[in-house]
C-alpha cells in the first residue's frame, strides 16, 4: 500500500478543492463574517458577572442589534456596551437571566419592538425559546465548545466558507444548507414561505451592522420586507397583559437593587411601521409600558432628528443611520444625564 | 471534547507532537497521555473527573488484591466491591431518575399519593463504557483470565485512554494494558492508514449522519401526528443509518487515533447491515459490547449449557439488560426485548426449518434482516410508547392517510443513502476496509480521501454531540 502517495494525492486535492471552493463564494458577493451563534452570545453574557454599576448592557431584538451600534457607543461614552440583543426575540427572558442570576444594577437599556416584546410569555414559543436557548447555553456550555468557539472566530472572520450560521438563511453555504435548495417536490405550505437571506455582518466585540447590500440593492432589501410581512401577517396577537405583567416583576426587582432601566424604541418605517401602528398601536402598548415601568423612555417619533430615518427593509437601519441613531441617542440620554460616568468632550 | 471539533484537532496536535518528541521517556509519554486523557474528559465537565479516578482507584485496589488473595470469600468480597461502585455509580447517575420515577408510579398504583420531585442528575459522558470496561478488567482478575496490571499508570490509563473513553470500542484488559508496557511508536503506513480512519470517521459522523440524514430522522420522530407510511418507514430508516455512521464514525475515529499513536484497538463494527441473521448481526454490530455482554453476562447466566428453555431465557435476559445498557427508558427494553425474540426465533427456525444460505438468497435474507433491525430502531429511537407506537402503525399499515411531512428530494436523498450504505455492507460484509485499499490504485485512494475531506469541510458541522454519549 502507498499509502503516502495517497495522503499527498489527497492533500493536493483538498487544497485545490478549498481554494476554489472559497473563491467560488467570494467571486458571488459573499463575503466573511462572524455567525451569530450562541456561543457569541454567551461571551459577551459572561462579562455581565464582572460588570459594575458603570456598565451598560444593550437588550432586545434585532432592532436594538442592528441600530445600537458598540464602537459608536464607545466613541461617544468611552465604555463599550454589553450587546447581548438577539434576533427574533423577545427582551424578557434575557431580562429575567440577567435580574434573576446577577447582582448587576448598573444601566439596561431594551429595545422595544412591540410585535416581540409583547409577543409572548410561552415558554415553546418562537420569540421566547430563541433567547431562552441562548441563556440555557450560557449556563450549559462547556470548556470544550467554548475553546471551539475561540478557534473558530478567525476562521469566521477570514473564510466565506464557514458560514454556517444558526439562524439558517437560505443564502447559507454549508452543505446542508445546498441541499436544502434543491426543490424537488417541496411540501406546500400556506401561505408559502419567503426566502430569508442574510442581511447583516456581526464582528467583535458583538456588534451587528447592516451588509451594505441590503442599503443599496432594492430587490434585495424587499425580498427581506417579505419576510416581514410575512411574519406580521401570520403572528398570533399579542399578549399583553402576561408580557408586561412578567415584565414588570423584573423591572421592580431590578430598580429595588439600584439598577437603571431604560426603554427605547428604535426605528421602523413604510409598511412594517403601518403595520405596527395597526397591530401594536402607540398608545395601547408603548405608552402603556411606559406608563408601568416609570422608567426614562424614548420612542423614535418623539425626537425631530430621529423621527425621519428610513429603514431600508422597513425594520432596521443602515450602518451609517444606525451610527447616527447611536450618537445621537447617547447625546439625548447624556443630556437626560441618565448614563453613568460618560466621558467628558 | 468531540473528535468533530476544532477544539479535538489542536489537542490531537499537541498530543502527537508531545507523543513524537524526544522530550519524553515512554513512562512519561503514558503520563502525557493519560493527563491529556483527563483534559480530554474534564473540557465537558471538570467534576466528573473525579468519577473516573474512583473507578480506577477502586479497581486497581481490587485487582490488586485479587492477584495476590487466595481466600476464596475474600477475594469474591474484592470482586463485590467493584462491582457495586461502578454499577452503583452507573446505578445513580443513569438509572436514579428512571427508578424514582418508576417507583412513583408503582406506589400510586397502589393507591399511595406520592409525588417525588426528579433529582435531575447530569449523566456523564460514556459511564456506560468505562464502567463495563473496568469491570471486565476486575472479572477478568477475579477468574484469573487476565494478568494483574504491572503499575497503576497502565491500569489507569486503559481506564482514561481518551480515544475511547467515552463511546468505546470497551476494550480489554489484555489487549490494552499489555501495549503500554512497550514503547509504541506508529509506523509511518499505520500513522497514515490512522488519519485515513480519523478521516472516514469524520466523513461518517458529519457528513452521513448529521448533514445527510439527522434531519429527516427528526423531523419523521419529532412528528405528533399519525404520518404517512412512506415517511415513518424514511424517517426509520434514515435513524437506521444515522445511528450507524454515528456510532461507527466515532469507532473508526477512535481506532484511527489510536493507531496514529502506535496503539491497536480492536473493530466493533463489520458492516452490520448485511448480516445473514440476528447472530450473524451481534458479531457485526458493537462488537465490543456484544462480546462482553456475552462473556460476562449470557455465559454466566448458563449460556448454553443448560437447556434450550434456560438458554433462551439466558439469551432473552441478556438482550434486555443490554436494551437497558443503553438507556433509562422502557423503550430501551423493547428494544432489547425485540433482539432477544428474534435471536430466540432465529435459534428455532435453524432447529425446526434449517436451510442452506446461498449466494442467492444471501441477499434477500440480509435485506430481511436488515428490515426487521430497522423496526427494532423505532423503539430505540422515539422519545415515548405512543410515538414509536404511532410509527408502526404508519409503517405497517401503510396509512395512506397519515400526514406528508417529508419533500421528495428528502425521501430520495435517504432511500439512495441507505441502499448505498446495504449494498457497500453486502460488498464489504466478507473484506475489509484494509484489504480493499489494498487492492486500490494510490491516486484513486488519494481522490476518495481528498473528497471526503472537502465534503467534511464544508458540511461544517455544528459539533454535533455523538448519540452514543448518552449511552
Amino acid at each position: 500500500m502507498k499509502l503516502k502517495q495517497s495522503l499527498i494525492i489527497a492533500l493536493i486535492f483538498v487544497i485545490i478543492g478549498i481554494t476554489s471552493w472559497e473563491s467560488y463564494w467570494r467571486a458571488q458577493g459573499l463575503h466573511p463574517t462572524l455567525n451569530d451563534e450562541k456561543a457569541l452570545w454567551a461571551m459577551t453574557r459572561a462579562k455581565v458577572e464582572e460588570a459594575t454599576k458603570e456598565d451598560v448592557i444593550i437588550l432586545g431584538s434585532s432592532r436594538a442589534y442592528f441600530d445600537i451600534q458598540v464602537g459608536q457607543w464607545k466613541n461617544e461614552t468611552g465604555k463599550e456596551p454589553l450587546q447581548l440583543a438577539s434576533t427574533g426575540s423577545s427582551p424578557l427572558p434575557t431580562f429575567h437571566d440577567i435580574v434573576n442570576n446577577t447582582e448587576f444594577n448598573g444601566t439596561i437599556i431594551v429595545g422595544v419592538t412591540p410585535g416581540l416584546l409583547f409577543s409572548t410569555t410561552y415558554p415553546k414559543a418562537f420569540p421566547w425559546e430563541r433567547p431562552q436557548s441562548k441563556v440555557d447555553f450560557y449556563f450549559n456550555r462547556t470548556y470544550a465548545q467554548r475553546l471551539n468557539f475561540l478557534l473558530s472566530v478567525p476562521l469566521q472572520q477570514n473564510l466565506v466558507l464557514m458560514s454556517a450560521d444558526e439562524e439558517e438563511w437560505n443564502d447559507d453555504i454549508d452543505l446542508k444548507a445546498l441541499l436544502k435548495r434543491i426543490n424537488w417536490g417541496k411540501l406546500d405550505t400556506l401561505p408559502p414561505t419567503p426566502p430569508f437571506y442574510n442581511f447583516g455582518d456581526v464582528s467583535l466585540p458583538r456588534n451587528m451592522s447592516m451588509m451594505p447590500r441590503a442599503a443599496t440593492d432594492t430587490a434585495f432589501a424587499n425580498s427581506i420586507i417579505k419576510v416581514w410581512h410575512f411574519f406580521g401577517k401570520g403572528s398570533p396577537p399579542p399578549e399583553k397583559d402576561a408580557t408586561t405583567a412578567f415584565f414588570m416583576h423584573d423591572v421592580k426587582k431590578f430598580k429595588e437593587r439600584g439598577g437603571n432601566l431604560i426603554l427605547v424604541r428604535p426605528p421602523s418605517s413604510g409598511g412594517v411601521r403601518i403595520g405596527e401602528n395597526m397591530g401594536l398601536p402607540r398608545d395601547r402598548f408603548w405608552d402603556s409600558l411606559v406608563h408601568v415601568a416609570q422608567v426614562k423612555s424614548y420612542h423614535f417619533e418623539d425626537y425631530a432628528q430621529l423621527k425621519n430615518l428610513t429603514c431600508p427593509e422597513e425594520s432596521h437601519l443602515s450602518l451609517e443611520d444606525a451610527n447616527f441613531f447611536t450618537k445621537e441617542l447617547v447625546e439625548i440620554l447624556k443630556k437626560d444625564n441618565v448614563l453613568p460616568n460618560h466621558k467628558t468632550k | 471534547m468531540l473528535f468533530n471539533s476544532l477544539s479535538f484537532i489542536l489537542f490531537l496536535i499537541i498530543v502527537l507532537v508531545l507523543y513524537y518528541s524526544k522530550l519524553f521517556g515512554w513512562t512519561n509519554k503514558k503520563r502525557m497521555l493519560l493527563l491529556s486523557s483527563y483534559v480530554f474528559y474534564g473540557l465537558w465537565n471538570p467534576p466528573l473527573v473525579i468519577l473516573l479516578w474512583i473507578s480506577t482507584m477502586i479497581d486497581w485496589t481490587a485487582g490488586k488484591q485479587l492477584a495476590v488473595e487466595e481466600n476464596q470469600t475474600k477475594r469474591k468480597m474484592w470482586l463485590i466491591l467493584s462491582m457495586a461502585v461502578n454499577l452503583g455509580f452507573l446505578g445513580f447517575f443513569k438509572y436514579g431518575d428512571f427508578l424514582l420515577e418508576n417507583f412513583v408510579i408503582i406506589v400510586n398504583s397502589i393507591g399511595i399519593d406520592f409525588q417525588a420531585k426528579p433529582m435531575d442528575i447530569i449523566l456523564p459522558m460514556g459511564i456506560s463504557f468505562y464502567t463495563f470496561q473496568t469491570m471486565s478488567y476486575t472479572i477478568d482478575m477475579y477468574k484469573r483470565k487476565t494478568e494483574r496490571a504491572r503499575t497503576f499508570l497502565d491500569f489507569a490509563l486503559y481506564v482514561t485512554f481518551f480515544p475511547q473513553l467515552v463511546a468505546g470500542p470497551i476494550v480489554r484488559a489484555k489487549d490494552l494494558i499489555t501495549q503500554f508496557y512497550e514503547e509504541k511508536k506508529a509506523t509511518s503506513e499505520q500513522f497514515i492508514w490512522g488519519l485515513f480512519l480519523l478521516t472516514i470517521g469524520l466523513f461518517q459522523k458529519v457528513v452521513m449522519a448529521d448533514t445527510l440524514l439527522s434531519e429527516t430522522a427528526d423531523k419523521v420522530f419529532g412528528s405528533k401526528e399519525l404520518l404517512h407510511g412512506v415517511d415513518a418507514w424514511v424517517g426509520t430508516i434514515a435513524f437506521s443509518g444515522q445511528i450507524f455512521f454515528d456510532f461507527a464514525g466515532y469507532s473508526t475515529c477512535a481506532i484511527g487515533i489510536a493507531l496514529m499513536l502506535g496503539i491497536v484497538l480492536p473493530d466493533n463494527f463489520r458492516y452490520p447491515y448485511a448480516s445473514l441473521g440476528f447472530s450473524d448481526l451481534w458479531k457485526r454490530w458493537h462488537i465490543s459490547l456484544s462480546s462482553w455482554l456475552k462473556d460476562y453476562l449470557y455465559i454466566p447466566l448458563g449460556g448454553n449449557r443448560h437447556g434450550i428453555t434456560r438458554m433462551y431465557v439466558a439469551l432473552m435476559l441478556t438482550m434486555l439488560i443490554g436494551g437497558l445498557w443503553h438507556g433509562a427508558a422502557w423503550t430501551f427494553m423493547v428494544w432489547g426485548g425485540l433482539h432477544g425474540t428474534y435471536l430466540i426465533l432465529e435459534r428455532l427456525q435453524r432447529r425446526y426449518i434449517p436451510f442452506e444460505i446461498t449466494k442467492w438468497n444471501g441477499i434477500f435474507l440480509a435485506f430481511i434482516t436488515f428490515s426487521c433491525v430497522n423496526i427494532t430502531w423505532v423503539f430505540f429511537r422515539a422519545r415515548s410508547f405512543k410515538t414509536a407506537w404511532n410509527m408502526i402503525k404508519s409503517m405497517f399499515y401503510a396509512q395512506s392517510e397519515g400526514a406528508k411531512i417529508l419533500d421528495t428530494f428528502s425521501i430520495i436523498k435517504v432511500t439512495v443513502v441507505i441502499a448505498i450504505l446495504f449494498l457497500c455492507h453486502w460488498i464489504m460484509r466478507n473484506t475489509s476496509m484494509k484489504e480493499v485499499s489494498l487492492k486500490t490504485p494510490p491516486y484513486i485512494l488519494g481522490i476518495v480521501w481528498a473528497i471526503m475531506t472537502f465534503l467534511i469541510i464544508i458540511a461544517q458541522g455544528s459539533g454535533e454531540q455523538f448519540i452514543y454519549f448518552q449511552f
